[in-house]
């Protein structure tokens, strides 16, 4: 691992980013719809689903490529973050529901008299948006501070946030938590005073997930150069060791699970509204372990590899759950089964090794060659 | 043959109803009277005995009465009422009891009987098909009338119905009924009380039999009577009661010997209450522990001993239960099926589903299941698991992707719905002891997981293929230098836990749905119960599986809120991996990676 960025890396960076942010945008803002060149509505909506996905995939591999901690659940500081966005808009819907009333929709039907206290702060937009941060953030805190003080790792950690979302995701299909029940929020109608139906709000939209992830992308990679970013490695590759070397290794990792689910609630707070709906089946273990997927088929331990795997792995799964819903689970599956037995550093990882075999088959013939 | 006596008592019965038209009671009671001794007198009939003659004859008469006095005599059948009467009872509630008029002019009551397409006609005296002069059957003529009935003659047909139970055959349906009878407290059907338990001879129906009574004493208009009735309530600790007593002890107006008596009857069966429901969910958190034990077995075995951390195990699981349905399906009347579009059509041996042949088939389903999951697991472990053992991670992610594709190919094959599969008679209804219900289908899956349990715990210490076992477990590489063929006993092993799961699938069909996503439903659970017990450890998965079931019971009951329940034993779970991190029980090492 190079300690430096070069420079090839670095107007590649800019390149991508300059790309990602303002290309794609101005083409669907500034050709017109028959131009080859246009970039359709729809599209700038899926993308911008696509990189908020990304981001978890980023947060996630800080967390599995860098620190080697397995999260299976993740997507449930995605949904918090989701949850705590989501709070905002459905006040914001106003009267503009089905029942005309203040409340959201789904209290009306549930038959609440007012607004329960703790959603009267949502109403605000900062609130929110701060919300986004802390409630993954201290989610992460509580059960990481619990799980590393007593060193649990390796499977059991991962077995233990697989649970934690699990409960989660039992509790959210609650009514009781006031938090919409099985149906979840939906029925956006403005952000921050804009109409979501508008397409240059969901540009806007688009923009911000992109500058986020570029943003995601930037802080691990500056992350992994400092000193901090080498006790990360090094924990993942021999914690004992950096445990005798006197480092708190449970720090470190703390600090990386709480980053990550900071990083993944940011990306369900930019997602909620381009979806238009948050429900805690998006806490369903799967769905963590389909963010999984995209790192290890991305390739892991690199950062632009998570990211192409996410974008990947989504257009694949747009296209087959379209063209073969039946078969999408199976090629899934499958591709991921092939993906982490015979690649296991991914797409990215995939050059390298092909290159390690013709080398080895090279150095083979020479050595000893054919009786 | 009829007895000369009914013959006679016939038209005298016909004409003691001609008399109560008139309203004259006494001469129609005596006329009755007559009727009734002629019937008791008449001793021909070879299949009828007197109580039988008695039961038919009194209620002919209360069938041609007036509609007026027809619910006094239908209270009269109370003490004489015999199980031969309950077919013309229930059609006299249904409107199919008919008055034939005969060719010389008496009254015969008849019941209309449609079966199919056929009507018979059987006459209520004699139990026999009517029939004309000539000896031949007679047809259905509709001008025939109905008996009529009116609600107070429908309270009167049920209150004999209920009443008929108390002599029926079996001690259970007896006991039930004469606490039925109790519960209603009056007075009037003390008399029978008393002269049914007379005849009791079985303990537990003679003891419903005494509560009843008690239940009916306690309206009594003695103090004494009502104090002795609330002191044998409370002995028995009669969960029935428990209202009526209540009704007593709030009674300000009774007398104190009375009222303390209620207080502490009431006690008493409070008492018996609280033990019931305390064993009930104990036995029900025994069930659900053993549930999750035969589940987690098979994953103790993979995860627990080999490291190998299998997603894949619920499907594995299901695997068995499709197997279950599948044999059904061939004992019954085959398969027909269509896996990837293609119509496919297992023959079945087409038994019926009363045979005992069809009602054996679970225990064919269980030897296929298990040897099906452990094929599956044996694929499993050869096609992907092998190169993992160094990663178990990854072993993690690659069964979890193994999972995905076996879910799916449920799905195509078996069809999105949870497949029917029936559960045979004899594992169907509960034993109650001492009031504390148990389902046999629960009792059986907590001696179906002690007899694996033990199984297993016979193959690992006691076999040579157990030791081996062991042996690869504890050091896999020093194992193999003494020459222990690793690769083989992995995959012996693999494929044992996982045909341990195909039998937690093949029980879970008797209890629970089998679908292409139950299998998820039981995982997470069954990790947990892994990692509770502390990894490597049979012991530990046992007091971790009913610990965690009974938990979840108890909380569940206590609560009433299922989702809570199962959050706080999964918050519970992580406290306490704070204090043991390796779970109950745990293999020490000085390995540090494993410590």
């Amino acid at each position: 691992m190079k300690s430096q960025i070069s420079k090839r890396e670095l107007v590649l960076g800019l390149v991508a980013a300059f790309g990602l942010i303002v290309v794609i945008p101005g083409l669907n803002a500034f050709t017109p719809e028959s131009s080859p060149l246009h970039v359709s509505n729809f599209s700038i909506n899926l993308w911008g689903q696509y990189l908020c996905l990304a981001i978890v995939a980023v947060g996630l591999d800080l967390l599995w490529g860098y620190t080697g901690l397995i999260s299976l659940g993740q997507m449930l500081f995605f949904s918090l973050g989701g949850y705590a966005l989501g709070m905002h808009l459905m006040l914001k819907i106003g009267r503009l529901g089905q029942y005309k009333s203040d409340l959201p929709d789904f209290m009306v039907f549930l038959g609440y008299p007012k607004l329960p206290a703790h959603w009267v702060p949502f109403a605000e937009f900062w609130f929110s948006a701060l919300a986004v941060v802390w409630v993954p953030g201290l989610v992460a805190l509580l059960f990481g501070y619990l799980a590393f003080r007593s060193r649990i790792r390796g499977v059991y950690f991962s077995i233990l946030t697989q649970a934690l979302t699990y409960a989660a995701c039992l509790l959210f299909f609650r009514n009781e938590l006031t938090l919409g029940g099985n149906n979840g929020f939906t029925d956006f109608k403005t952000l921050l005073g804009f109409q979501l139906a508008d397409p240059a709000t969901q540009r806007s939209l688009y923009i911000a997930s992109a500058i986020a992830l570029i943003a995601a992308y930037v802080f691990c990679r500056w992350l992994t150069l400092t000193k901090f970013g080498k006790v990360q490695r090094a924990v993942r590759d021999s914690e004992n060791r950096v445990l005798f070397s006197g480092y708190a290794a449970a720090n470190y990792k703390l600090f990386v699970f709480v980053a990550a689910a900071i990083i993944s609630g940011v990306a369900g707070a930019l997602y909620v509204p381009q979806t238009g709906i948050i429900n805690p089946s998006q806490m369903e273990p799967s769905k963590s372990l389909e963010a999984i997927v995209w790192v290890a088929v991305g390739g892991r331990g690199t950062l632009i590899g998570p990211i192409l795997g996410a974008l990947g792995v989504n257009s694949l799964k747009s296209w087959a759950t379209q063209a073969m819903p039946a078969y999408w689970p199976l090629l899934l599956g499958g591709l991921f089964m092939i993906v982490v037995i015979f690649a296991p550093r991914g797409i990215v990882g995939l050059g390298n090794q092909v290159g390690a075999l013709l080398q080895r088959r090279k150095s083979e013939k020479t050595e000893d060659p054919a009786p | 043959m009829e007895g000369v006596g009914v013959l006679f008592a016939r038209p005298l019965l016909c004409f003691c109803g001609f008399i109560n038209e008139m309203r004259n009671s006494s001469v129609s009671v005596i006329l009755r009277f007559l009727a009734v001794v002629f019937l008791a007198t008449g001793t021909s009939a070879p299949a009828m005995d007197q109580y039988e003659q008695r039961a038919r004859a009194l209620f002919v008469e209360a069938v041609v009465a007036p509609e007026s006095s027809q619910s006094l005599l239908l209270e009269n059948l109370v003490g004489s009422a015999h199980p031969c009467l309950e077919p013309f009872l229930q059609g006299w509630q249904r409107e199919q009891i008919f008055i034939y008029q005969s060719p010389e002019g008496s009254k015969i009551p008849i019941l209309k009987v449609e079966e199919n397409q056929s009507v018979r006609i059987l006459r209520v005296d004699t139990g026999e098909e009517l029939k004309e002069a000539s000896g031949s059957l007679a047809a259905w003529n509709p001008e025939w009338k109905a008996v009529e009935t009116n609600s107070k003659i429908r309270r009167s047909l049920k209150n004999t119905i209920d009443l008929l139970a108390l002599g029926s055959s079996s001690p259970s349906d007896r006991a039930a009924a004469a606490l039925k009878l109790g519960l209603k407290q009056s007075p009037a059907s003390l008399p029978v009380l008393e002269s049914r338990l007379s005849q009791e001879t079985n303990p537990s129906a003679k003891a419903a039999f005494l509560d009843a009574i008690a239940l009916v004493s306690l309206n009594s208009e003695n103090p004494d009577q009502r104090t002795s009735a609330l002191q044998r309530l409370g002995e028995s600790a009669s969960l029935p009661a428990r209202d009526a007593i209540k009704r007593l002890a709030d009674d300000s107006t009774q007398p104190p010997q009375v009222s303390r008596a209620a207080r502490e009857a009431l006690q008493t069966i409070d008492t018996r209450i609280f033990w019931i429901d305390f064993f009930g969910t104990v036995f029900r958190g025994i069930s659900l522990g053993s549930v999750l034990l035969i589940v987690a077995l098979g994953l103790a075995i993979t995860f627990g001993l080999m490291g190998v951390i299998n997603m894949a195990h619920g499907e594995i699981m299901i695997v068995g239960g499709y197997a279950t349905f599948v044999v059904q399906c061939v004992f019954g009347n085959g398969l027909a099926f269509a896996p990837f579009g293609l119509s496919m059509n297992i023959p079945g041996f087409g038994f019926d589903p009363s045979s005992a042949i069809y009602q054996s088939y679970f225990l064919v389903a269980l030897p296929v299941a298990f040897l099906s999951a452990a094929a599956t697991g044996y694929v499993l472990e050869r096609g992907v698991i092998r190169f993992l053992y160094r990663r178990p991670l990854e072993s993690l992610l690659a069964t979890w992707g193994a999972s995905l594709v076996m879910q799916q190919l449920f799905r195509l094959i078996f069809g999105p719905a949870n497949v029917p599969v029936a559960s045979p008679e004899w594992i169907n209804g509960s034993l109650n002891v001492e009031g504390v219900l148990m389902n046999y289908n629960r009792l059986f899956v907590i001696v179906f997981a002690a007899a694996v349990v033990f199984g297993t715990s016979l193959l690992l210490t006691k076999t040579p293929l157990g030791l081996l076992i062991r042996a690869v477990m504890q050091d896999r590489s020093m194992a193999g230098c003494m020459g222990v063929p690793t690769t083989k006993v992995n995959t012996l092993t693999f494929s044992f836990g996982c045909g341990l799961a195909g039998l937690a699938g093949a029980f879970l069909s008797q209890i629970g749905n089998i679908g292409p996503g139950t299998g998820q439903t039981y995982i997470v659970d069954a990790f947990m119960v892994v990692v509770l017990g502390g990894v490597g450890s049979l012991t530990g998965t046992v007091l971790s599986a009913l610990g965690i079931g009974t938990l979840d019971q108890i909380l569940q009951t206590t609560l009433r809120n299922p989702v809570i329940g199962k959050v706080l034993v999964l918050a519970g779970l992580i406290v306490f991996l704070q204090f043991k991190p390796s779970g109950l029980f745990s293999a020490k090492s000085r390995n540090l990676e494993e410590s």
